[in-house]
C-alpha cells in the first residue's frame, strides 16, 4: 500500500498518514455584500455533485508496505496508460472550462497554476515565485519564475498571466468567462509591474487569494496562442506543465508526452517528469477500469467507489497492484435539503431526518465501512474542522417525536421526495436513507435523475431532498460562493441565514489564523445545527496501478513544505514513474 | 424505368423515415425537464450569463414552438447552413464545434462494429440454423435451442460486463476494452473488437438461428428436397445448395430490420467497451443536452437505416431467382 505521504519518493515511509490542519494565508478588512451574485458554478461541482452517496464511515487509511520505498529512486521513461472516468467534451480552454475531476486530472498534467496547496493546508507559490500580499491583503504582486517557456516555446510573462486572470474574471475580449468571473469577482484590477511581476488589486481584503489562485487545479496558465484561438482554445491545448499535448481523440484517448524542458526538477536535482508518455483513456464503466487494470490494458485509473476501493485494497495485498489512497481535504457527500419550500423550510422536518439517519450502519451495509463519516462540510485537515459539530445522528426515537410534531404543526404529514442521479452507489445510498426516514414515519419516495437534469433543477430549486458532493476542505472561503444567501442563485439549499452571512462575511476578510478557524469553526457548528445538508461521508479517492508504476503525489510544492496529500482533486504527474 | 422507380419509392421512404425519426425525437427531447440552457450556460444571474443565455436560446431557436425549431434544423440538415454545415454545430463556449467532424470520426467506428457483430451473428447462427433443422427434435437440436433462448434474455450490459471479465480478465485473450482503429494496427484492432462485437451479436445470433432453423424445416419437407434426395445428392448438397437459399428470405428481412436494434445495442456495448461511436457520442448528446448534434445523429442513422433495408431488398432477387424473373416481368 502506498499512502500519499509528504516527501520523496524515495525517502518516504508509508504507513498511516498524518492528518494535518489546513491553514491559509488571513487578513483584515472591510465587510462587503454583493447584491447580485454568483454564479451558479461549476458543472463540475455539480457534476461532482451528482454522483453523491448517503454511506459514510470511519477507515484509516490502511498501512502495509511502502512500494514506493521498496522500488528504489525513481527511473526515467515508459509509457502509462490511465484510466479516467469521464470524457471532457468541453475541452480545456481553461477560463471557459467545465473540468471535472477527470478533466482536471489531464489539466493539471498540461497546465501549471501560480499557486499549488501544501500537506499544511496552505497555498504556496508554483508557477509564481512569490506571491505577496500587503499589509491590508488588498494589493497582492506576483513575481514569476523566470526562464519558463510554455509548450509552443513561447516565454511565461507577466503579460500572459494577466490576460489569462482577465480572461478567468471576464475580461480578456473574445473570451466568455462561465465560472470564474464569478469566483473572481473580488478582483478589482490585474496590471503588468514588469516583464515577470504582475500586480493584483482587490475590491476588498482577500486574505485568501492564493487558495483561489490555484481554484482546486483549474486555474492554470494556457499561453497566449490558446487564449487567442478563437475556434480551438477548447482542443489545442499549451501548457508549461510536465506533458504537452500529442493527440486527443474525443471518447477514445488524450495522449501527452513528455515536456523536455519542464522546470521542476524533483528533491535530488532530477529533471521532472520521469514518465515518458501519458495516455489517457475514458472508460466510463467502473467494472471496466477495474477489468481494464487487471488484464494489464490499463496501467492506472482514479475511483471514489467504496467497493472498488475495498477490492483493489485485496490486490494491493496481494501484491497484484499498487494502491494509494487518501481522504485528505475531501470533498463532502451529503443530502441537501431545499429550504425554501415545504416540508424542509420547516426547522423541526429537517431536525428529523436528521436524527432518522443512521449513518455508522448505513457507512457498513454500504460500504463495508471504508467512506469517512462527516459531521460536517470540513474533513479533518481543514482549518473548520470540529470533531463534534452538534450534528444530530442516529436517534429514531427523537426522529419519530419531530415526525409527529411536525405534523401537529403544520397538519401535514412529512412527505417528500429524494432526487439522485441514477448511478449504482449513489441510488443503492438514497434507498437506505429514505428506508431509514420510513422507518421514522416519514413518507419517502426516490426520484432519478441524469446528471444535467439534477443541476438544472437545482438551480431551478425544483426538489426536496437532494443527493449532492461538493465543497473539497481547502479554505472555507472558497465555499462562499456556494453557502451565502441573498438570492444567490447557486446558494442551491435556498436559505439565507443572517448567522451563515455574516461568518462568511467575516472569514473573507479575516486574516489572523486564529480567528478564523474560530469564525469557521461556529459556521461548521451552526450549519450542523440549522440542518440545511445532512452531511454524509468525506469521499475517499484512490489511485490503484499496475505494481510497477509509482509516484502518486497531490501536489508537492517547489519550496519543499510537506506534499498535499488530497487525491480529490487529482495528483500531479510529474512524479509518476515506471520500473523499466 | 423499374429501377428509376425502385429509387424514386425508396427515396419517398427515406424521406418518410427521416421526417418521422427526426420529429419523434425533437419531441422527446422538448418533453426532458428542466431548461437546457442552465445546463449548456451553467450559470446564473448576472448581466453577462444572462446575455449569453439569451444568445444561447437565440441560437438554438429555444425560444420558438416546436414545429419552428424543427424546421429550421430540417432545412439546415438537408440545404445546408450559411456555412454550407448540414449537421450543424455543437453548443460551446469555447469556440465551434462542427458535428460533422464528431460524425466523422464516430460513424466509422459504429460501421465496424455493426458490420462485425452482424457478419459474426450470420457466420454462427447459418450453420447452426441449418444443423439444427436437420437434425430436428435431436439432443443437439434441444440444447442449442435451449441456448438460444438463454442467449435471448441475457441483458447486452450483463454479457458485455461478464464477457469482458472471463474472456478480457480472466483468460486474458483479448482486451476487454478499448478501440485501436484498423489502419493503425489491423490486428490489434480485430483483438479489440472480438468482445464488443460477440455482445452485439450474441443475441442476433439465437434470433438468426432460430428463424433459419424455422424455415429450413418447412423447406426440407418440400417436394423439391425430395426429389434432390431421390436423386441420390447428398445431404450435405441438399442442405446448403437446395434447402438454404429459400429459407433465407425470412433471415434476411429481419437482418435487415435489425440495423437498428444493432444501434440500440451499440449505444449500450460502445459505453462498456469504450470505444468512440455513435453510441458514445449519442449519450453525451443526450446528457449534454446537444440537440443539434442529437438530431443529427439520430437521422444519419435513419438514413443508414432505410439504406440497409433498401440493399436487402435487392439481395432478395439474388437470393431467389423467382423474385428476380417476377420483378422482370412486371
Amino acid at each position: 500500500m502506498t499512502t500519499v505521504t509528504p516527501g520523496d519518493p524515495t525517502t518516504r515511509t508509508g504507513s498511516r498518514r498524518v492528518q494535518r490542519t489546513g491553514i491559509c494565508r488571513t487578513g483584515g478588512g472591510r465587510r462587503r455584500r454583493r447584491q447580485r451574485w454568483l454564479l451558479a458554478l461549476s458543472a463540475l461541482a455539480l457534476v461532482a455533485s451528482a454522483c453523491a452517496s448517503v454511506e459514510t464511515g470511519a477507515t484509516q487509511v490502511s498501512g502495509g508496505d511502502d512500494d514506493d520505498a521498496d522500488a528504489g529512486p525513481p527511473q526515467y521513461g515508459g509509457k502509462m496508460v490511465y484510466g479516467l472516468e469521464a470524457e471532457t467534451t468541453n475541452g480545456w480552454c481553461l477560463p471557459e472550462g467545465q473540468l471535472a475531476i477527470s478533466g482536471i486530472q489531464v489539466a493539471r498534467t498540461i497546465y501549471d497554476t501560480l499557486t499549488v496547496p501544501n500537506g499544511d493546508g496552505e497555498f504556496v507559490p508554483f508557477l509564481a515565485e512569490s506571491v505577496t500580499p500587503d499589509p491590508d491583503y488588498t494589493v497582492w504582486t506576483i513575481r514569476l519564475r523566470p526562464g519558463i517557456r510554455f509548450h509552443d516555446g513561447s516565454p511565461l510573462t507577466a503579460e500572459v498571466v494577466k490576460n489569462n486572470l482577465d480572461a478567468y474574471r471576464g475580461q480578456y475580449p473574445g473570451r466568455t468567462s462561465l465560472l470564474f468571473q464569478f469566483v473572481l469577482a473580488d478582483i478589482d484590477t490585474v496590471s503588468v509591474v514588469d516583464e515577470l511581476t504582475l500586480q493584483i488589486t482587490t475590491k476588498r481584503p482577500w486574505p485568501s487569494l492564493p487558495s483561489f489562485l490555484w481554484s482546486s487545479g483549474r486555474l492554470g496558465i494556457v499561453a497566449q496562442a490558446q487564449l487567442d484561438d478563437p475556434e480551438t482554445c477548447a482542443s489545442n491545448l499549451i501548457g508549461t506543465g510536465p506533458f504537452k499535448l500529442e493527440e486527443w481523440k474525443v471518447n477514445d484517448h488524450l495522449t501527452v508526452v513528455r515536456n523536455e524542458d519542464y522546470w521542476r526538477t524533483d528533491a535530488e536535482g532530477r529533471q521532472l517528469p520521469y514518465l515518458d508518455e501519458i495516455e489517457f483513456r475514458p472508460v466510463i464503466e467502473q467494472q471496466q477500469r477495474i477489468n481494464g487494470l487487471k488484464s494489464g490494458e490499463l496501467d492506472a485509473f482514479h475511483t471514489s467507489t467504496p467497493l472498488t476501493i475495498d477490492e483493489m485494497r485485496a490486490l494491493d495485498e496481494a501484491e497484484q497492484v499498487n494502491l494509494a489512497e487518501s481522504a485528505d481535504f475531501a470533498e463532502v457527500s451529503f443530502l441537501m435539503t431545499n429550504a425554501t419550500k415545504p416540508p424542509f423550510d420547516n426547522q423541526t422536518a429537517r431536525s428529523a431526518i436528521a436524527h432518522a439517519l443512521q449513518i455508522e450502519l448505513a457507512n457498513e451495509i454500504q460500504s463495508k465501512g471504508i467512506a469517512e463519516i462527516a459531521n460536517g462540510p470540513f474533513a479533518p485537515g481543514s482549518i473548520g474542522y470540529l470533531e463534534d459539530t452538534g450534528m444530530p445522528r442516529g436517534d429514531m426515537e427523537k426522529a419519530r417525536e419531530l415526525v409527529r410534531q411536525y405534523e401537529e404543526e403544520t397538519g401535514e404529514p412529512l412527505r417528500f421526495t429524494i432526487t439522485a442521479t441514477p448511478e449504482p452507489d449513489t441510488l443503492r445510498s438514497v434507498e437506505l436513507a429514505a428506508q431509514m426516514f420510513e422507518d421514522a414515519g416519514m413518507d419517502v419516495s426516490i426520484a432519478t435523475l441524469d446528471q444535467s437534469s439534477l443541476i438544472s433543477e437545482a438551480i431551478g430549486k425544483n426538489f426536496e431532498l437532494m443527493a449532492f458532493r461538493n465543497f473539497p476542505s481547502l479554505d472555507p472561503d472558497n465555499n462562499y460562493v456556494w453557502w451565502y444567501g441573498e438570492g444567490n442563485p447557486v446558494n442551491f439549499s435556498g436559505y439565507d441565514d443572517p448567522d451563515v452571512n455574516r461568518l462568511l462575511d467575516e472569514g473573507r476578510v479575516t486574516a489572523d489564523p486564529e480567528r478564523r478557524r474560530e469564525i469557521y469553526q461556529e459556521l461548521n457548528r451552526v450549519l450542523a445545527e440549522r440542518g440545511y445538508y445532512l452531511w454524509s461521508t468525506w469521499t475517499r479517492w484512490a489511485v490503484p496501478m499496475d505494481p510497477d508504476f509509482h509516484g502518486v503525489v497531490g501536489a508537492r510544492p517547489p519550496d519543499g513544505s510537506p506534499d498535499f496529500t488530497g487525491l480529490a482533486l487529482g495528483h500531479d504527474m510529474a512524479y509518476m514513474w515506471k520500473e523499466q | 424505368m423499374t429501377l428509376a422507380r425502385e429509387l424514386g419509392k425508396r427515396f419517398l421512404s427515406l424521406a418518410v423515415v427521416l421526417f418521422l425519426v427526426t420529429l419523434f425525437t425533437a419531441l422527446l427531447i422538448s418533453m426532458v425537464p428542466g431548461d437546457p440552457v442552465d445546463t449548456l450556460v451553467p450559470l446564473a444571474e448576472s448581466e453577462e450569463a444572462d446575455a449569453l443565455k439569451a444568445q444561447v436560446r437565440e441560437d438554438l431557436n429555444l425560444d420558438e414552438p416546436l414545429h419552428v425549431r424543427y424546421a429550421s434544423w430540417l432545412r439546415d440538415f438537408v440545404f445546408g447552413d450559411e456555412r454550407g454545415e448540414h449537421f450543424g454545430d455543437y453548443f460551446r463556449v469555447s469556440g465551434r464545434d462542427p458535428v460533422s467532424n464528431r460524425l466523422a470520426e464516430a460513424l466509422p467506428v459504429s460501421l465496424q462494429l455493426m458490420v462485425y457483430s452482424q457478419v459474426l451473428a450470420l457466420v454462427v447462427a447459418i450453420p447452426l440454423g441449418v444443423l439444427t433443422a436437420y437434425r430436428a427434435g435431436s439432443l443437439f437440436d434441444k440444447v442449442t435451442n435451449t441456448g438460444a433462448f438463454a442467449l435471448m434474455a441475457v441483458p447486452t450490459f450483463v454479457l458485455g460486463l461478464a464477457l469482458a471479465y472471463y474472456i478480457g480478465v480472466w483468460l486474458n485473450w483479448v482486451p476487454p476494452s478499448g478501440y485501436v482503429p484498423f489502419g493503425e494496427d489491423p490486428v490489434e484492432h480485430v483483438r479489440r473488437m472480438v468482445l464488443p462485437s460477440l455482445t452485439l451479436a450474441a443475441g442476433q445470433i439465437a434470433v438468426y438461428m432460430r428463424l433459419l432453423r424455422s424455415d429450413m424445416v418447412a423447406t426440407l419437407q418440400e417436394d423439391f428436397i425430395q426429389m434432390a434426395r431421390s436423386k441420390g445428392i447428398s445431404d450435405q448438397r441438399v442442405l446448403w445448395r437446395h434447402a438454404l437459399r429459400p429459407s433465407s428470405l425470412t433471415l434476411l428481412t429481419v437482418a435487415g430490420m435489425n440495423v437498428g436494434t444493432l444501434i440500440g445495442g451499440a449505444v449500450v456495448v460502445e459505453v462498456i467497451f469504450s470505444i468512440p461511436g455513435m453510441g458514445t457520442a449519442i449519450s453525451q448528446a443526450i446528457f449534454e443536452r446537444q440537440y443539434v448534434a442529437l438530431q443529427s445523429f439520430v437521422a444519419v442513422l435513419a438514413i443508414l437505416y432505410v439504406v440497409v433495408n433498401f440493399a436487402v431488398d435487392i439481395l432478395y432477387a439474388v437470393v431467389d431467382p423467382r423474385i428476380r424473373h417476377a420483378r422482370a416481368r412486371n
